[in-house]
């Protein structure tokens, strides 16, 4: 199949780059010229992934602009194209493509923000989980209460930023009631946050957690024990309640499985 | 090919509409009465959540047709493993009566476009494209319908008429045919054909379903295209193309589809009653 496989390699340039000339001449005319309909494909091609963008990141979008959005969207279409047949698996490194991009570079926050949507967005689809069964906990002997490790939530992302991303995210939802002065201002340097994006049933929910309690949850998603990952949030915060928090996030949800 | 039956349902013979996240809370309050419904597989390729949270309920009381729009079957590489994968998840988990996909390609060396694009309707391409199709079928267990699709250009390299490499196609893989007649009287129009040349040529067996939508015609001052939009009602000569396939076809499971601009569900409704009522028609004379 290399004869398709280079027609479909020069179609697809065609469409990625407007260059239409070469492959029109393989294309009947029969009224419109080949480049005008090699246009319909490129155009749509450009469409379709820039709603399948704009699905994801709303907030991204409205931050910039609609205008700026698309711009923005064509040039990372480009120079990451998608790499699967499944379109919600789209736009992951969308994040990292703006942090650099002319014009966006200066809104510091707004990679943030795309990871916070991004997370929603994985989260929104990731499997459900049942609630972690306490006997399985009770079971294990005190001896290694320490050497326990935890499996979070498959619906779950840590995610953290020196930016108030909650609050950009919260007064920018169509919902938001913008009346209420002074609640639609931000304070960039109000400070960064740490957060819990988790669903446990249906929805997804944005938790903000305390530093301390955030990096304990970050060592037992990267496998470490409770004995370690509390060790951890002991010399950030020495009032670090270990019983309430594993409570909290055992009930919660955030916690499904304990194994040694 | 062994042609495995999908599962023990009858097939509906009311029209069915394409499910959209706009309609779930709609579909679930009211029951609607439509024969079934289809949704677009890859939508429902996510692990858990609303999707299938809703999807689950719905198909406790609907037949359900699984319409996937990337499995990339006429593409020079093989299908995608970790997609047909997904694929054959799905089909486990809901037990559709139908799985179809596209007589097209999206993806070149792993690059996606996402767009069902045309194909060169050559003997190369029908015999590599059959084997993918058979392929695929090998691994899912089943027949898989394939749909014609809306294409805006043809290749100088073709050597068969769309109608004769969708029957091959057909014939060659031990598919079943998805007759998008919206897609076939686009096409007439963008590439100058008669549709009804288009339906006559089709054999009957191996059709099993039917697809009608809406399309856009854009227009530039060296003349115009019409665009497989899904974005409105189904155009009359669509209809009355439609009225034509199914005297030829008969009573094929139909399907409204709506896929940008969705309106409310009761407007869907309205385009499947029409359908409904089309194949209720007595058999009047029809050349």
């Amino acid at each position: 199949m290399s004869g398709l496989r280079k027609l479909q390699q020069a179609f697809a340039d065609a469409v990625f780059t407007g260059e239409t000339t070469a492959l029109a001449q393989t294309v009947r005319a029969n009224g419109l010229t080949g480049p005008r309909r090699l246009q319909v494909y490129r155009n749509n091609m450009f469409v379709s992934l820039t709603e399948a963008l704009r699905a994801v990141f709303p907030v991204v979008e409205k931050l910039v602009g609609n205008e700026f959005f698309a711009h923005a969207a064509r040039q990372y279409i480009q120079t990451q194209p998608s790499t699967s047949g499944d379109l919600h698996d789209f736009g992951g490194s969308f994040a990292e493509f703006l942090a650099p991009f002319p014009g966006a570079d200066q809104l510091a926050y707004l990679p943030d923000v795309a990871r916070l949507e991004w997370a929603y967005h994985e989260v929104f689809h990731a499997a459900d989980h049942e609630p972690l069964a306490l006997e399985s906990l009770a079971a294990i002997p005190a001896a290694n209460h320490e050497q326990i490790k935890f499996a979070l939530h498959p619906a779950s992302r840590l995610l953290q930023s020196p930016y108030p991303i909650l609050r950009i995210w919260e007064v920018n939802q169509n919902e938001f009631d913008a009346s209420d002065e002074g609640k639609a201002t931000i304070d960039l340097d109000a400070g960064g946050v740490t957060l819990l994006v988790l669903r446990r049933e249906l929805d997804v929910e944005f938790r903000p957690l305390p530093p301390a309690e955030f990096e304990w949850l970050r060592h037992l998603a990267t496998a470490n024990s409770i004995g370690v990952a509390t060790a951890r949030a002991v010399e950030m915060d020495p009032d670090f309640d270990l019983d309430t928090v594993l409570m909290r996030h055992v009930t919660g949800s955030t916690l499904v499985r304990a194994y040694l | 090919m062994a042609r495995l039956p999908s599962n023990a349902e009858p097939t509906p013979v009311s029209t069915g509409v394409g499910l959209r996240a706009e309609h779930y809370d709609d579909v679930l309050s009211r029951r609607p009465g439509v024969g079934w419904f289809e949704v677009h597989s890859e939508n429902y390729f996510g692990a858990g959540g609303k999707p299938h949270h809703y999807l689950t309920q719905i198909r406790r009381d609907y037949p359900l047709s699984l319409h996937g729009v990337g499995l990339s079957l006429g593409a020079a590489e093989a299908p995608n493993k970790s997609h047909l994968n997904k694929l054959k998840g799905l089909i486990d988990r809901y037990q559709p009566f139908l799985v179809s996909e596209h007589l097209s390609w999206s993806s070149v060396n792993g690059r996606y476009l996402n767009d069902l694009l045309p194909l060169p309707y050559t003997e190369a391409t029908l015999e590599h494209i059959s084997g993918q199709i058979a392929r695929v079928q090998d691994v899912l267990g089943r027949q898989i319908l394939i749909e014609n699709v809306s294409s805006y250009l043809e290749y100088e390299t073709s050597t068969v008429p769309e109608w004769e490499y969708l029957t091959a196609v057909a014939e060659r893989s031990g598919c079943g045919i998805l007759l998008d007649v919206n897609n076939i009287y686009v096409n007439s129009r963008n590439h100058g054909f008669d549709p009804l040349t288009f339906l006559n040529a089709v054999p009957i067996a191996p059709v099993q379903e039917i697809h009608l939508a809406g399309f856009t015609v854009n227009r530039f001052d060296d003349g115009e295209i019409l665009i497989d939009t899904h974005n409105q009602r189904v155009a009359d000569d669509v209809w009355e193309l439609y009225r034509r396939a199914i005297h030829r076809f008969r009573a094929v499971p139909t399907l409204i589809e709506w896929d940008t601009d969705v309106p409310p569900f009761d407007v869907l409704l309205d385009e499947a009653r029409k359908a409904d009522t089309i194949r209720s028609e007595k058999r009047v004379r029809v050349a």
